[in-house]
């Protein structure tokens, strides 16, 4: 009993919707999206909820990167705020979704590996993971090799994924298999937990984890498509079999040649322009993505409606807190270019005006 | 008591000579908390403030490499020692040193993966032949063969499945020949014509191929052979590599250790030393000291030279923009309650420090709700053993052992006000009333009891505020004098259409509440009539209106609210009687006193009131105390009073 249902969730989703009444509104998104310049760009943010984590550095040390830095600290500590409160059942779940940033931590080292970067230049690209990461990232880029920066995380849960791809590393020179194979393990093991929960939760977490393997799956069957030109044997090992509305036989198609206008409006019959947007794949794939990406977004607003006592409140909140802070990252880099709002709004994610 | 620790400003003049010995001594005492006066250096030089800023980077670099050479050996870090063993260490003196080590262990470590791979290599060979051992071919023939495809290897076990979906429009054959945890021996055959559809799918599904080194060559049976000894030989050589890092271990263990301390308070001392002012031959130190420790902070000082000129400005609490680090001083049980503010907020200087508030208030609210003499006992009980830790599951709640025990001795004290025990009303006469029997009556006095909580708020945010002379906020602000007074003459009114005789006739009470909140309405004009800022209104006399009548309705709703809120600590204490007496009708239904059941049902029933009940009281409690009572005074933004330390605080 304690495990599911009202008693489990009581304390957690009143605290969830608490934080989920801080996210940025409208009119904040419309005023941030106004500011002039990048110091007044931060001084409204200062009056949000990421306030007090600018705060922790002096004014004169906020550079874009550093304050997208610091307004990442909110994800984190979000993230490890719900993983401590929410039902045993559910950790591992959250656990594995916070990992992704790990994995995207571990990526930037490896890049940072093979283009010789210094450790400086790397640090503030990582997500502040805090306490729960495993990637001695520093060492990692002061291994000297990248056999010996795998070496370093042999009592991890990613060193079996990259000792085995190392193999192509080594006969390909391109972090390309090490990466895709890190992401393939994440999304089957993410799927996998969730698979691993009760009832009522797994049927909740399958809308929200379930549209982001949709999303991740399609675009990644259309890019090693459009993109990389693979065979469709590699499409299909390098796709997962599994989703929510997307299935294998549609990334099957994909691989195979069918027309992907036709699989994508079909299989999400509220987005326009798909035509038009595949006919310019360079422009076009990474706003099919936004578009895709807002859906998943309108999925984790739905989960706050109705019965409240579940996991999909939990997961929608933080994956919807982690897109805020995209959004803030893309205002800040465009005011810290002095973009006008025009050039950047559409990169926008919840915060683009009709979202 | 109801504030912080009275600090005062020191500034040291000292000449440059003494300087380590002064900044050893500083960080010795641990009294004095720092600020950065590195502006007044020069920008170059040996004695820069950069030049020390340099210097702790290169210790802090030191350290890491310490660090990652003691993980590499398996050397834990080990207690700091005493002060006086933490010297200052030469730069120059320790660099080689660490390096050398560093290096000889790197080389050692590098040399034992590398045996550690070459033997997982050879294990991995031998396991990816050995399902074909019976196979009497040469080895050469199944890897190159003429008329086939064939592919011998390993594939993580989750891509198999996957593999073979991607070929389902190619014929091919693929066999798992062993399991190797999470991965699998597989064999892949094909037509030849069809090797670049198996050999792309083969790849991207991450099956790697058995790729043999050339020595071990002949027939599967022989190759198997070969590698036995091969793998014998490797385990030996790791062996040997693992002995020569044990050996390293034992030797170096005492002087890295000694060595880690000596860096890592080298590394303190210069940080500070980089925030210090350089004159021309002297120093500038600034900071705060708590004013009952100036006269020990002086005698240390006057200890080490006599030349060091020492000036102290003993600071007013009047002073907002002052920024003064706050030592929260508060021993005892009201030490207990401490951690309870700083996770609300680090009190300022200036305003009132709530912890002894808080230490009186909240056990009392708990005590209210959860008035039970068994149930407050239990509690007790659990929060001493938590603060004693004598059980080891509950030492990492050590901190709230304290306040635990307090709420349970008040509940106990309630307990025998309310004369419940373990939920039972019959076993002791009440002292006081019982709630259930007088659910009116402990209602109307929650809210009282919220009215005086709440006045005492107003009262102490008026006391902040003219400490700091703010005028505005003690006069206008809805927390303030004009917030305070409509609040009062609201709860008149309310009073006074509910009690005959009230002294105070409702004309008076009402007029005082219309203008008051007149005053609160128009607080943000007024404020800045009264501080001399202009513009008095931010954008046109319409919009302030608008805006200022909102701020008017949200005050009187928040002050409805906040009133009412406290109607919960009444009501908690009915509901523990109630949930008690549901407990005693669930067991009677399961059986007769005499039966087990009924028992079973009352010991389930009573853990569940403690557990649950006990924290959603807590919960509301510390609401009621964050929510509703801080919100009213305490501001909070506070600095922590950090005193220059010799090792950083985490390992003292």
């Amino acid at each position: 009993m304690l495990n599911s249902g009202v008693s489990a969730y009581a304390a957690i989703q009143a605290r969830v919707r608490a934080m989920y009444s801080t996210l940025l509104t409208s009119p904040t998104w419309a005023e941030l999206c106004e500011a002039d310049d990048f110091s007044i760009l931060i001084e409204l943010i200062r009056q949000t909820a990421y306030g007090p984590y600018l705060s922790r550095v002096q004014n004169n040390l906020l550079t874009p990167r550093r304050s997208i830095f610091q307004i990442e600290q909110r994800v984190a500590d979000d993230y490890l705020t719900i993983i401590r409160l929410a039902p045993s059942s559910t950790r591992p779940l959250l656990t594995q979704l916070y990992r992704h940033f790990e994995i995207d931590n571990l990526k930037a080292v490896l890049r940072g590996i093979v283009t010789e970067a210094a450790w400086e230049r790397v640090l503030y690209l990582l997500f502040p993971l805090g306490p729960m990461t495993v990637l001695p990232a520093r060492r990692m880029m002061e291994a000297g090799s990248m056999e010996a920066a795998v070496e370093l995380l042999r009592s991890t849960v990613y060193y079996d994924t990259l000792s085995h791809s190392m193999e192509r590393y080594t006969a390909e020179q391109s972090l390309f298999p090490m990466e895709v194979a890190l992401d393939l393990t994440y999304w089957r093991t993410l799927w996998r937990d969730m698979n691993q929960l009760p009832g009522e939760d797994r049927s909740r977490a399958l809308r929200v984890v379930g549209s982001l393997v949709d999303m991740n799956n399609i675009m990644w069957a259309i890019r090693y498509r459009v993109y990389h030109h693979l065979s469709e044997e590699e499409i299909i090992n390098y796709t997962l079999p599994f989703g929510y509305r997307v299935q294998d036989e549609n990334i099957r198609s994909i691989a195979a040649g069918a027309d992907i206008t036709q699989i994508v409006t079909r299989l999400y019959p509220q987005l326009t322009g798909v035509d038009a947007l595949l006919q310019q794949p360079q422009q076009g794939l990474p706003e099919l993505e936004l578009q895709l990406q807002r859906q998943v977004a309108e999925q984790c607003r739905t989960a706050f409606a109705g019965y409240p006592f579940h996991v999909g409140i939990l997961l929608g909140y933080l994956i919807l807190t982690e897109w805020e802070t995209h959004d803030l990252t893309v205002l800040i880099e465009a005011k810290a270019a002095q973009m006008p709002v025009d050039q950047f709004e559409s990169h926008l994610l919840v915060g683009y005006p009709s979202a | 008591m109801f504030y912080s620790q009275a600090m005062t400003e020191v500034e040291m003049v000292i000449p440059a000579k003494h300087l380590m010995a002064v900044t050893d001594e500083l960080a010795g005492l641990d009294v004095f908390h720092q600020i950065d006066t590195s502006y007044m250096s020069s920008e170059a030089g040996p004695d820069s403030a950069r030049s020390w800023q340099q210097r702790a980077v290169t210790y802090a670099s030191l350290e890491r490499q310490l660090l990652s050479t003691m993980q590499t050996l398996g050397v834990e870090q080990g207690s700091p020692p005493l002060a006086d063993e933490l010297t200052m260490i030469e730069i120059e003196v320790v660099q080689s040193l660490i390096e050398r080590i560093g290096q000889e262990v790197q080389t050692a470590s590098e040399q034992e993966v590398t045996r550690q791979n070459r033997l997982e290599q050879l294990e991995s060979y031998l396991c990816q032949l050995e399902p074909l051992a019976d196979l009497d071919l040469d080895f050469g023939m199944l890897r190159h063969p003429h008329h086939i495809f064939s592919m011998l290897g390993m594939i993580p076990a989750t891509n198999l499945e996957r593999l073979q979906t991607s070929l389902a429009r190619t014929p091919f054959v693929l066999l798992t020949l062993s399991e190797e945890g999470t991965k699998r021996v597989v064999w892949l055959t094909g037509a030849k014509r069809d090797a670049d559809i198996l050999e792309r799918a083969a790849r991207s599904a991450y099956l790697n191929p058995l790729d043999l080194p050339v020595i071990h060559h002949g027939t599967v049976p022989e190759i198997i052979e070969s590698l036995h000894t091969a793998i014998e030989r490797a385990r030996q050589h790791l062996a040997e590599q693992e002995t020569e890092i044990k050996v390293m271990h034992e030797n170096y263990q005492p002087q890295l250790r000694q060595i880690l301390w000596r860096v890592r308070s080298s590394r303190m001392i210069t940080e500070a030393i980089a925030h210090f002012g350089k004159l021309h031959h002297t120093y500038l130190i600034v900071g705060w000291v708590p004013a009952a420790r100036v006269a020990e902070l002086r005698e240390g000082l006057k200890g080490v030279a006599e030349e060091i000129l020492i000036d102290t400005h003993p600071t007013q609490r009047n002073n907002p923009q002052r920024n003064v680090p706050v030592a929260l001083g508060n021993t005892g049980i009201a030490g207990t309650f401490q951690p309870l503010v700083t996770t609300y907020a680090q009190p300022r200087y200036e305003e009132i420090d709530p912890t002894m508030l808080i230490a009186l208030t909240f056990p009392l609210l708990y005590g209210v709700m959860f008035g039970d003499v068994g149930h407050g006992l239990i509690l007790a009980l659990l929060g001493w053993l938590m603060s004693s830790g004598k059980i080891r599951a509950l030492r990492s709640m050590a901190s709230l052992g304290g306040i635990i025990v307090a709420c349970g001795l008040m509940a106990t004290v309630f307990g025998f006000l309310y004369g419940s025990v373990f939920g039972s009303e019959n076993l002791l006469p009440a002292l006081w009333l019982r709630p259930m029997e007088n659910i009116t009556q402990i209602l109307l006095i929650a809210i009282g009891f919220g009215i005086v909580l709440l006045s005492t708020g107003f009262l102490l945010n008026i006391w902040n505020a003219w400490i700091v002379r703010d005028w505005g906020r003690l006069f206008f602000d809805h927390n303030g004098v004009a917030g305070f007074i409509l609040f009062l003459s609201l709860i008149g009114v309310g009073a006074g259409a509910l009690v005959s005789g009230f002294p105070i006739p409702p004309t008076v009470l009402i007029a005082l509440a219309v203008g008051a909140g007149a005053v609160v309405m128009f607080s943000e004009a007024l404020k800045n009539l009264v501080e001399k800022h202009h513009p008095l209104i931010e954008g046109g006399p319409g919009t302030y209106i608008i805006q200022a009548f909102f701020e008017l309705f949200e005050t009187l709703i928040s002050l409805f609210s906040n009133s009412l809120s406290y109607v919960r600590i009444g009501a908690f204490a009915v509901a523990h009687g109630g949930l008690s007496a549901v407990i005693f009708i669930l067991a009677d239904m399961v059986g007769s006193p005499h039966s087990v059941g009924y028992w079973i049902v009352i010991l389930l029933g009573q853990l569940f009131i403690v557990g649950f009940e006990g924290l959603i009281v807590g919960i509301q409690t510390m609401r009621l105390e964050y929510y509703e009572f801080f919100s009213k005074f305490f501001s909070g933004g506070g600095t922590r009073y950090e005193p220059l330390t010799l090792l950083p605080p985490a390992d003292k």
